[in-house]
């Protein structure tokens, strides 16, 4: 059983470097579908405004 | 566009799910550790298929690179530019895995033959091509430079491998890497290749999807200043 | 005209520059005369490398801001065209800075002064590195960090042409025959073609506006 800390070492970081990819790509996916969520509204108000005041 | 592909990118999921989960076992349990190096050596297991998918992905990248020159469609953009960061990410793994593995088993880190050689290499040329992208003055000269950079840069990989392989043999190494393999060894090989090349599809087709909608709120915000410039002009 | 002079203050600097690299490296290095013959090859090269890829940089920032790329764009020239002609421009300019830096290094190194050998080593390197230098410089002008973009694009794709010319070097300054490194020379050769005829392809795709 000698040189498992390399063994665990090794399998740790692929593992880790892989799920906070995986993290990462998630909460972009959020925050960009807010800001398209948000685009789309704002669009939709200018399209059809309130009327001014007369 | 999420809803047209919910269901094969849950497909997707759970057969890479299965495939991870069957290549642990096989690695951890079914696989019988190796006479020479011990319990090390199973992190080949993983390194080598992290490895052929690094190449897999550059290899993506520049067929999309042309396709992208070719067509400017950019979907095809997306996926060559998510195909490289993927690749990057495993490219690090690759030369991270590497050292761990061989310090125990050769007693040093590093040596400049031409596998580990051509790794690093590979990583600058593929560093340089998200650098140009990021360093773009507008994103459709990123796109067009980077397909540049995917097609010359890939070009360039065997040139390095041969070229540093031809220096190595000039002096000799001791890193011999013994051919051949045991039935059970090649087969857990497989799956964890198979395994991980379910992974990298999931992660680039994310990635990618995640590049569109970065373009599609610039199509957004671009259209929605327009629109703002015709209101003002009408009032 | 104030062109022509920009371009010389620039293949003046570059070979102040090299010849800075060659005596900073003696000093990195041990200088007893049995080991000089490994390391001065390395030397040579690490100095015309990145002499070029400075002078690459400056040549066509030059150019840029004298707008002329964008004259030349105008013209209804094909753009492999304006690549060569780049091309040639570039080749000559590192080439002159060679033809200065290598007796130098070579009086400096008690190195034989006649090398026509040498001399088509470094005539094969400068061609690869132009071909490379020339589109990437296109490239990396046209990026918000264009001075250090060029040498991360272009020093790992230019890996095979300089482990080859330091090869080869080396085997010039041990006296040993053709044969010899005539891999090396093919390497220089086929890398060359290759990267021309990519370069030529790939570089309309950089300069359409």
């Amino acid at each position: 059983m000698e040189n498992l800390g390399y063994l665990l070492a090794a399998y740790t970081i692929i593992w880790a470097v892989v799920f906070g990819y995986v993290l990462f790509m998630q909460r972009k996916q959020r925050r960009l579908q807010r800001q398209i969520n948000l685009l789309k509204e704002s669009m939709q108000k200018q399209n059809s405004p309130t009327l001014p005041n007369p | 566009m999420k809803s047209r592909h919910i269901l094969r990118d849950n497909i997707l999921f759970g057969l890479g799910f299965a495939l991870m989960i069957a290549a642990l076992y096989m690695v951890f349990v079914y696989v019988p550790t190796e006479k020479e190096t011990g319990i090390v050596q199973r992190i080949f297991y993983f390194h080598v298929p992290v490895a052929w998918v690094c190449f897999l992905a550059f290899f993506i990248t520049f067929i999309f690179s042309i396709l992208y020159l070719w067509k400017r469609a950019t979907k095809w953009d997306a996926i060559a530019h998510a195909s490289a960061e993927v690749g990057i990410i495993f490219a690090t793994l690759v030369l991270i895995t590497g050292p761990i593995w061989a310090k125990p088993v050769w007693g040093i880190w590093w040596t400049w033959d031409a596998r580990l050689t051509t790794s690093l290499v590979l990583w600058l040329i593929y560093v340089a091509y998200l650098l140009v992208r990021s360093f773009a003055t507008e994103p459709e000269r990123g796109a067009r430079f980077g397909a540049v950079v995917g097609i010359v840069g890939f070009i360039d990989v065997p040139v390095v491998f041969l070229t540093v392989n031809l220096w190595r043999t000039q002096h000799p190494t001791t890193m011999i890497f013994e051919g051949g393999l045991a039935t059970p060894m090649l087969m857990t090989l497989l799956v964890c290749i198979i395994a991980f090349t379910v992974l990298y599809v999931l992660l680039t087709v994310q990635s990618a999807n995640l590049k569109s909608m970065e373009t599609e709120i610039k199509r957004l915000k671009s259209a929605q200043a327009e629109q703002e410039d015709i209101d003002l002009w009408r009032t | 005209m104030l062109t022509e002079l920009r371009t010389k203050e620039v293949v003046i600097s570059v070979l102040v520059f090299a010849l800075l690299v060659v005596v900073i490296f003696n000093f990195a290095f041990s200088t007893r005369a049995d080991e000089t013959e490994l390391v001065a090859p390395g030397i040579l090269w690490t100095a015309l490398t990145f002499g070029g890829v400075l002078g690459f940089n400056r040549i066509f920032a030059v150019e840029k801001e004298n707008s002329r790329l964008e004259g030349l764009m105008l013209c209804p020239v094909d753009r492999a065209v304006v690549y060569w002609g780049k091309l040639v421009g570039s080749f000559t300019f590192i080439l002159a800075v060679a033809v200065v830096i290598t007796p130098v290094f070579l009086v400096l190194f008690n190195l034989p002064l006649f090398l026509p050998k040498l001399a088509l080593i470094i005539v094969l390197a400068i061609i690869g590195f132009t071909a490379v230098g020339t589109l990437f410089s296109a490239v990396a002008i046209n990026t918000r960090a264009r001075d250090i973009m060029l040498p991360i694009l272009f020093l790992p794709v230019a890996v095979p042409v300089i482990v080859a010319a330091v090869k080869a070097t080396a085997l010039v300054l041990a006296g040993r025959p053709w044969g010899d490194m005539s891999i090396w020379l093919q390497i220089m050769i086929a890398f060359d073609i290759i990267y021309l005829v990519v370069a030529t392809l790939v570089f309309e795709f950089v300069v359409e506006e």
